[in-house]
């Protein structure tokens, strides 16, 4: 028997005007399969929801089609209706008639919407219901990192009742925040202690992954401590392994922030001055202080802020008069441009040069030289003590996390940081979050957002220890499968593993929790084993094969 | 034989992109046919092969922006599948089929409709050449 079909066409409140819906209404009744067709004007709202429902039911339409808006509008209130009248949300399929038709073309379009309402009748002939099922999800997460995000992020994780791990390389906890106290305002040492008191919270020091598997919900990581491998299961993972830097000047080899001694002693890092504002027997308090940043990398907010934070501090303790060289001074964060103008008004004295100045050091004295493009003119400052410009770079595990947990890095290493479609914060496997100095350069403010973000998506994730998938919406075919793993090989989301179905034969499965429904694999499995519902072979060639039809 | 230009458009970027043109009313060739697609990735050959089976003039397919697919890598698969299919059809001698692979952002109407137009224009010239 043929498929009952339930056409709904909609002329939108009016805003339709260029279709003559009846002439329409007569032509879509005579496709086959189609055995009713409603016609209404506000199918969006209460009222014709209801009309829908009951005409779903009193018919016993088994597919659905609205012609009438764009899909991003009212699929999912559509498919609710569905629902509600006892059919499977899936077995639906739109025309856009509106957006990609009415309001695309001048003059009456009528045939050119019967067309669509074809493409999307044909369509609908072939759809298979989906059932939804209850996943449980391990309702642990795993941070990885020890610094101010990492700790951060498991305090505020733990707030909303989720047990959380701090799995951290150095033997303590902010290792690599000491120094920075200054900049983050807010001491770490009472967050640690926090961490160390919260019951909530296990810290693991001097420990490393080893491997990982699984998928969110249910990802089973190895972890070496004390000589040790450990097996733990985690519901989510989120990476906050910060950043690393190393001094933009041109010298080979390139030195790291962390060197102590760079010509004398007199030029430096950020870090390195922090230490020093800190220090209070300082043998001999410099006098002139140059300072340098946005020659080598356009992105510049975390040296712009700490050099204005260091700036004033330096002022304030010494005195000191302070010369900043830089292209420009980029004060988009928060609060940036208050302090820019408090370090004017105290006396620093910002350079601005196209070119990175030119340094030269001797007899424990750095000597600038830059052209000031204001003046015109060449420049040359002999000071003190120089802070040198620092390159933010990856942290050296980044490289062995990524690929452990088989996530992709940007060109200069970080985790993702540019695919809009994924938000800042998100990995392309579902259950795998950032935060801070690890996935690009940062500011506190941009820091501190990234925290709060990734524990809403995570306690909205886990909270309820439950999740609601499709359940095999995309699905390889045992009997077609051949096991050749380019699907394994292709997947973005490592949704797709190999399982043993008998004693000689494995097949691809993926898995309903990963998978984020592309169709990458559908598309390029050479056995054509893998079945999208909704937009299989069949089904998009169906479409393709109304277009044009008489 | 019918002359519809079938664009393969991928829901996160040019669907969108597509529906802006409409509500911007911005002049559109009436011959184009979109398919909504969850990702460019998911069009293969045998679609672009279908749809110049049923008489379409040209074939589109419209996918994120590179570096910014949703699907990381669907993108540059999609352009891949394209040249390929462009080959195939050179292969058995209908060179003056087109496959146009675009990259753009779901705020871009004005490419989309610069692509279709660009196409409609295109295969009007090489009508009134022969």
């Amino acid at each position: 028997m043929e498929t009952k079909i339930g056409v709904f066409l909609c002329n939108c409140g009016g805003g339709i005007k260029n279709i003559d819906f009846d002439a329409a209404r007569e032509k879509v009744a005579k496709i086959p399969g189609v055995t009713c067709v409603n016609l209404s004007s506000n199918l969006c709202l209460e009222e014709g929801k209801e009309k829908m429902l009951s005409c779903i039911k009193d018919e016993n339409i088994e597919r659905v089609v609205v012609a009438a808006c764009s899909p991003e509008f009212q699929e999912h209130i559509f498919r609710q209706v569905l629902e509600n009248a006892g059919l499977n949300g899936h077995l639906f399929s739109m025309a856009n008639i509106r957006e990609q038709c009415s309001w695309a073309h001048e003059g009456d379009v009528t045939v050119k919407a019967v067309e669509l309402i074809k493409m999307a009748v044909n369509r609908a002939r072939l759809l298979q219901p989906v059932e939804k099922k209850e996943l449980s999800v391990n309702r642990e997460v795993l941070v990885v990192g020890g610094g101010f995000s990492a700790i951060n992020a498991a305090l505020q994780l733990s707030q909303v009742g989720l047990r959380t791990t701090l799995l951290e390389k150095e033997a303590v906890l902010g290792a690599g925040t000491g120094e920075l106290g200054n900049l983050y305002g807010s001491d770490t040492s009472s967050m640690i202690s926090a961490v160390e008191g919260d019951e909530n919270i296990e810290v693991l020091t001097s420990a490393r992954m080893t491997a990982t598997e699984g998928k969110i919900g249910d990802f089973t990581v190895r972890i070496r401590k004390d000589g040790e491998e450990i097996s733990h299961k985690y519901g989510a993972i989120v990476l906050a392994t910060g950043y690393q830097t190393e001094l933009a000047l041109d010298s080979e080899p390139k030195l790291r922030a962390e060197d102590e001694a760079i010509s004398g002693g007199n030029i430096v890092s950020q870090e390195k001055l922090c230490r020093m504002l800190e220090n209070p027997s300082l043998e001999r308090e410099p006098k002139t202080i140059g300072f340098m940043f946005d020659f080598s990398d356009e992105n510049s907010r975390f040296p712009t802020l700490a050099t204005l934070n260091n700036a004033l501090a330096a002022k304030q303790k010494w005195g000191s008069e302070i010369y900043v060289f830089c292209k420009n001074v980029k004060v988009d964060g928060e609060g940036v441009e208050g302090l820019y103008r408090e370090a004017r008004d105290c006396g620093v004295v910002f350079l601005k040069s196209e070119a990175p100045p030119r340094i030269t050091a001797e007899d424990g004295r750095v000597e600038i030289e830059a052209k000031d493009v204001l003046l015109g003119e060449d420049m040359i400052l002999a000071c003190d003590l120089l802070v040198a410009e620092e390159l933010l770079l990856p942290t050296e595990g980044t490289e062995v996390l990524s690929s452990l947990l088989n996530i992709r890095r940007d060109s200069k290493g970080f985790y993702q940081d540019e695919n809009v479609h994924l938000y800042p914060i998100a990995s392309e496997r579902k259950g795998i979050f950032f935060i801070g100095g690890c996935r690009g350069d940062l500011d506190l403010g941009r820091v501190l957002t990234d925290i709060s973000s990734v524990v809403i998506r995570v306690h909205g994730l886990l909270s309820s220890g439950k999740i609601v998938v499709d359940s095999e919406r995309v699905k390889a075919n045992p009997q077609k499968c051949v096991a050749c793993l380019t699907c394994i090989r292709v997947c973005p989301h490592g949704a797709i593993q190999l399982v043993r179905v008998d004693s000689d034969k494995e097949v691809a499965e993926i898995s309903d929790l990963a998978c984020d429904a592309c169709g990458i694999c559908a598309a390029i499995c050479p056995a054509k084993a893998i079945n999208f519902e909704g937009y299989t072979d069949e089904q998009i060639v169906a479409q393709i094969e109304a277009i044009g039809a008489p | 034989m019918s002359k519809e230009i079938v664009a393969f458009c991928c829901e996160h970027s040019a669907y969108p992109a597509a529906d802006l043109a409409g509500k911007l009313r911005l002049d559109c060739p009436e011959n184009l046919r979109v398919i909504r697609v969850p990702c460019a990735g998911r069009v293969d050959v045998i679609h672009i092969l279908k749809a110049f089976e049923r008489g379409a003039t040209a074939v589109l397919v419209l996918g994120c922006e590179d570096g910014a697919c949703r699907h990381i890598t669907g993108n540059t698969r999609a352009k891949e599948r394209a040249k390929y299919s462009e080959m195939l059809l050179k292969e058995v001698g209908m060179d003056n089929r087109t496959v146009d692979m675009l990259n753009l952002a779901p705020n871009e109407p004005h490419k989309f409709v610069r692509a279709a137009n660009k196409i409609t224009k295109r295969i009007k010239e090489s009508e009134e050449a022969r």
